[in-house]
């Protein structure tokens, strides 16, 4: 849990599928289509408050929050 | 332009005309007016306002709403606007007076809150407050207040939140009482039916039952999905083909319908949706503005624009009742947004630029700022920090130039000097001294620079800067208990300052006022003060002017200048008046009316005296100073004393402690020793003499000019001591203790504590028995003084046995006019004086005073005695409910009592019922009819 309080990556997921233009609105993480209709947003966050905007991002959306999972750099591409 | 977008925020929507009937959430809500805390939670998107705005058309309860936004995490943001709200939604409700002492930032948000609890608390009939959007506001700085106000809730207030995410507030506790009503997206979400009833009925769109429930399976009955649904179908030949495809597809519901919606809109219409999506807020011009200039050639295009969304129901939101700002559907804006940043990045800054310029031009300077912050333009940012601050200081509005603190980056002030300048301004006015030296001195290394490396918008404001590094510094070293640098660093200031700078040496005078005035040096502190005062009236700073003119009278009071005193404060009145809004009271004329009340009571015409308590209390709150409420119960108490209704008086400096507010002042006259000298006087000399004990008082303390006023207090007590247990030793310390008092009183030239001093001397000297001659002195000095200035009230009232003296002083200056007439006025003097120089305690009105008070008989239609216990409760501490209890009664009845003593006594308000029973007399003098 290294990440938990530093920069790390993160990794979002949420149901409904989210069009690659949210790439900017979430601050450049990548967005990719997952099984199930499934959105992952994936990306670097520089600290605990960044991940905090980026959910309150997710909530004003009103997207169902699936799960969210600190992961090594790169994972997953 | 900018207090119209303050009224949108207070407005309460309309019902929307057509809407599905949903009377199962009716039905949930019918408890929000008998219960606590309601609270709407759910997504964007959910309908939560339109569900509030039909519920409460529905309700004949007055309702305070409140549309907050980000910025309303602020505390100084948000409740200014909930208790505008409140003092909108209910006459009397005390949050006018709570929001002026909101605004003095001079007391805790629990203290504030209190008065309005209080008010509400015996309020008859019920009131709603929503604020919409809590999630905005949600967060350290508002739960603070809002959980006060959760766990203090008055049975009348209702608080209706609507919300994105459950807030941070103390509802387990409601929850589980069962005292809380909770709808949640669960509820919101449209059933069958009624996305049946909104499509075909509403829409009509004439969907077969198949359709109708492929979309409430794909939109979950999510209601906003279903409007889009709405605009996406509407003139489509291929309804049935649209819903399959958008029910076979799994991408987010509302990303693929803004899509559909988008791509059947001109492209004007689309551009104008997508350039216009920064904007938090819409109106046509600032439309305009954002549109290129091909598209804006005519003007009005952005109104029309706006009215073609409206009435296309195409994502807007109304702010107003004259359709002129809207704001977009925040789930729309969002999607909006996204859209712009995906097809044209680039152009973002710029329209973030179009629209701070427009807000400059428009006089939304903190608009204009925060739209040049998002476009990354921090020099277009700096330039208008620097240009509005000169405005917001004169305004008062400091908070505003403290938030920007956080917002400028250190590197754009390193070569911006009076940007760096106006900031300090800004954490000072706050009180945030942490860092401000640091900053002074980076400051003080740029302005070393050439000139061709600055960057200096107001020139004016550059020239100040030599001479406000020497007031801020001042202004430390006070704060940081130096009160010799402070009247150095402030007198370089006063040199330094350039000859167009009105506001430096007026503010740097009254910083050394203020040093000079806590070590004691009340000549120079008043020369300070009245300097002050000259500059901020010629600079027109009339709220300061008076502020300032209620010390320089204290000081002059302090200095024997009691015509001074009067004139200064009758100059003061005149300019407050002048000045007052057409139709209005500027605040701060009450306060003015209660010091001449002081010097009435000096000069003892007790009839002024107390009408001037009376008038300044007819102005109602808004005339006040946060400081007056406590301000008006001390002259009323020294009314009371003068007529000997000591428990009266003693009520009444007890509710003065109550409502207490400081200032910037040190506290020369704390309440403790005025009530310690009412105590004294009114013969409970045990009480007396355990506040000396308390406060560490002894004959022997080193003396301070701070300390002076306990002093003499418990010289009076020392006195008292003696008169009544003959303490030989209380003598001995009082004789001592005055003397050094007299000597520090000649050394300060404060002629008005020696003339104080003199008459106790007087007493002291006399009572030893043999020292007739030396206590004469004392009392021909102290009338010496008091003669032409007209000050009568220290020989009346400094303990019996002055009489007597006075006597002897007139059998020795037989055409001293003025001992006989003071002789005159001590009537009551000889009965006390045959019964072996007891004090006389209890009610026994002198006879020289027949205005002070009209009897309670004077009411046309008097108060029960049911009536007058409510009454007495209003002035405690006490909340409805806990009256109710006291009386054991029912909520309902107080409610009713409380309403009948409002309308005998022609107030509608607690605070305005407990003051006018004061004047009338009511309270002392009635409880002690009643209990008999």
């Amino acid at each position: 849990m290294s990440t938990a309080q530093g920069p790390g990556w993160y990794e979002i997921r949420l149901q409904g599928r989210l069009d690659e233009r949210w790439a900017a609105w979430f601050d450049g993480m990548t967005i990719e289509p997952a099984p199930g209709g499934v959105t992952v947003l994936r990306g670097p966050v520089v600290d605990q408050a960044a991940l905090h905007g980026v959910l309150a991002r997710v909530h004003d959306l009103g997207v169902p929050l699936i799960s969210v999972k600190p992961t090594g750099e790169d994972s997953g591409r | 332009m900018v207090d119209a977008l303050v009224e949108t925020k207070l407005l309460q929507p309309r019902p929307r005309r057509e809407a599905v009937q949903r009377p199962r959430l009716a039905a949930l809500l019918r408890h929000a007016t008998d219960l606590p805390v309601t609270v709407v939670s759910a997504p964007a998107g959910f309908g939560k306002t339109t569900l509030l705005a039909s519920w409460l058309s529905t309700t004949e309860v007055p309702t305070a709403w409140v549309s907050l936004d980000a910025r309303d995490r602020a505390a100084a943001s948000f409740w200014p606007y909930v208790l505008t709200a409140l003092d909108r939604a209910v006459l009397g409700s005390g949050a006018a007076a709570a929001l002026a002492l909101f605004g003095s930032g001079q007391a805790a948000i629990e203290t504030v809150l209190a008065g309005v609890v209080n008010e509400l608390s015996v309020h008859d009939g019920d009131l709603v407050l929503v604020l919409d959007d809590y999630h905005f506001a949600d967060g350290p700085e508002v739960t603070e207040g809002m959980t006060f106000l959760v766990e203090h809730l008055p049975p009348q207030l209702h608080l209706v939140v609507s919300t994105r995410a459950d807030p941070g507030l103390p509802l387990p506790r409601l929850r589980a009482r069962g005292e809380l009503v909770e709808v949640r997206a669960t509820d919101l979400r449209f059933d069958g039916d009624e996305v049946a009833a909104y499509l075909n009925d509403l829409n009509g769109l004439g969907l077969p039952a198949e359709a109708v429930a492929a979309l409430e399976t794909r939109t979950e009955g999510w209601v906003a999905a279903l409007q889009l649904a709405v605009l996406s179908l509407r003139d489509r030949s291929d309804a049935a083909g649209f819903i399959d495809r958008f029910a076979g597809d799994d991408r987010f519901v509302v990303d693929y319908l803004v899509d559909e919606v988008l791509d059947r809109q001109p492209d004007s219409v689309r551009r104008f949706l997508l350039d216009t999506s920064v904007l938090e807020r819409l109106t046509g011009t600032l439309c305009d503005a954002l549109l290129d200039d091909a598209a804006s050639n005519s003007p009005g295009a952005g109104r029309a624009m706006l009215d073609l969304l409206d009435r296309q129901n195409l994502f807007v939101v109304p702010l107003d009742d004259h359709r002129r700002w809207y704001r977009y559907h925040h789930l729309f804006g969002h999607v909006l947004r996204a859209h712009l940043l995906q097809e044209r990045p680039g152009d973002v800054p710029e329209l973030h630029r179009r629209a701070s310029s427009w807000y400059a031009a428009n006089g939304d300077v903190e608009e204009a700022v925060r739209h040049a912050l998002t476009a990354g333009d921090l020099g277009a940012a700096a330039d208008l920090v620097e240009r509005a601050v000169p405005d917001l200081r004169r305004l008062r509005r400091e908070s505003v130039i403290r938030r920007w603190v956080d917002d400028l980056p250190d590197d754009v002030l390193v070569d911006r000097p009076a940007l760096a300048m106006g900031l300090v301004g800004g954490l000072m006015a706050s009180n945030d001294f942490a860092g401000v030296e640091d900053r002074l001195r980076a400051v003080e290394a740029t302005v070393t620079r050439p000139g061709s490396e600055l960057v200096v918008v107001d020139q004016a404001e550059f020239d100040r800067i030599p001479a406000a590094i020497e007031m801020y510094r001042a202004a430390l070293a006070l704060v940081g208990g130096d009160p010799e640098t402070a009247v150095a660093r402030a007198a370089r200031a006063i040199d330094a300052a350039p000859a167009d700078d009105d506001l430096t040496p007026p503010a740097a005078a009254g910083i050394s006022g203020l040093a000079s005035w806590t070590m004691g040096d009340v000549v120079a502190a008043h020369a300070s003060y009245v300097t002050a005062a000259a500059g901020l009236a010629s600079a027109g700073y009339v709220a300061d002017v008076l502020g300032c003119s209620l010390t320089i009278a204290d000081m002059e009071l302090t200095l024997g200048r009691l015509g001074d005193a009067e004139a200064t404060l009758r100059g003061a009145l005149e300019l407050a008046e002048r000045n007052s809004p057409v139709g209005g009271v500027l605040r701060g004329t009450a306060d003015m009316l209660v010091a001449l009340s002081r010097i009435a009571w000096h000069r003892d015409d007790m009839a002024a005296a107390a009408d001037l308590v009376r008038r300044a209390d007819d102005l109602g709150e808004a005339a006040g100073l946060p400081q007056n409420p406590y301000r008006w119960r001390v002259a009323m108490a020294r009314v009371r004393a003068a007529e000997r209704d000591w428990t009266g008086a003693l009520e009444l400096v007890d509710d003065a402690v109550r409502v207490y507010v400081g200032d910037f002042s040190p506290p020369v006259h704390p309440l403790h020793a005025t009530r310690a000298r009412l105590l004294a006087a009114a013969g409970d000399l045990d009480a007396a003499a355990a506040w000396a004990r308390e406060h560490g008082l002894s004959a022997e303390d080193d003396l301070s000019y701070l300390r002076e006023y306990e002093h003499l207090t418990f010289a009076r007590i020392l006195l008292a001591q003696h008169r009544t247990g003959g303490d030989e030793n209380a003598l001995r310390d009082a004789r001592a203790l005055l003397d050094r008092l007299f000597e520090a009183a000649e050394a300060g030239s404060r002629t008005g504590t020696v003339l104080e001093v003199e008459v106790l001397r007087a007493l002291a000297r006399h009572a030893s028995g043999d020292d007739t001659d030396a206590a004469l002195e004392s009392l021909d000095h102290a009338v010496e003084l008091a003669e032409p200035q007209g000050w009568v009230r220290f020989l009346l009232d400094s303990g019996p046995g002055v009489g007597e003296l006075l006597v002897m002083l007139a059998g020795r200056r037989p055409h001293a006019a003025f001992v006989r007439d003071l002789i005159a006025r001590r009537v009551d003097e000889p009965a006390a004086r045959s019964t072996g120089s007891r004090p006389a305690v209890g009610p026994q009105p002198i006879p020289t005073t027949p205005a002070a008070s009209e009897p309670p008989g004077r009411l046309l239609d008097p108060l029960s005695d049911r009536e007058l216990d409510v009454l007495r409760l209003l002035a405690s501490d006490l909340d409805g409910p806990s009256i109710a209890r006291e009386l054991v009664v029912s909520l309902n009845t107080v409610r009713t009592h409380t309403k009948h003593v409002y309308s005998k006594l022609g107030v509608n308000s607690r605070r305005a019922a407990v003051s006018r029973a004061h004047q009338l007399g009511l309270l002392g003098r009635g409880s002690r009819a009643g209990r008999s």
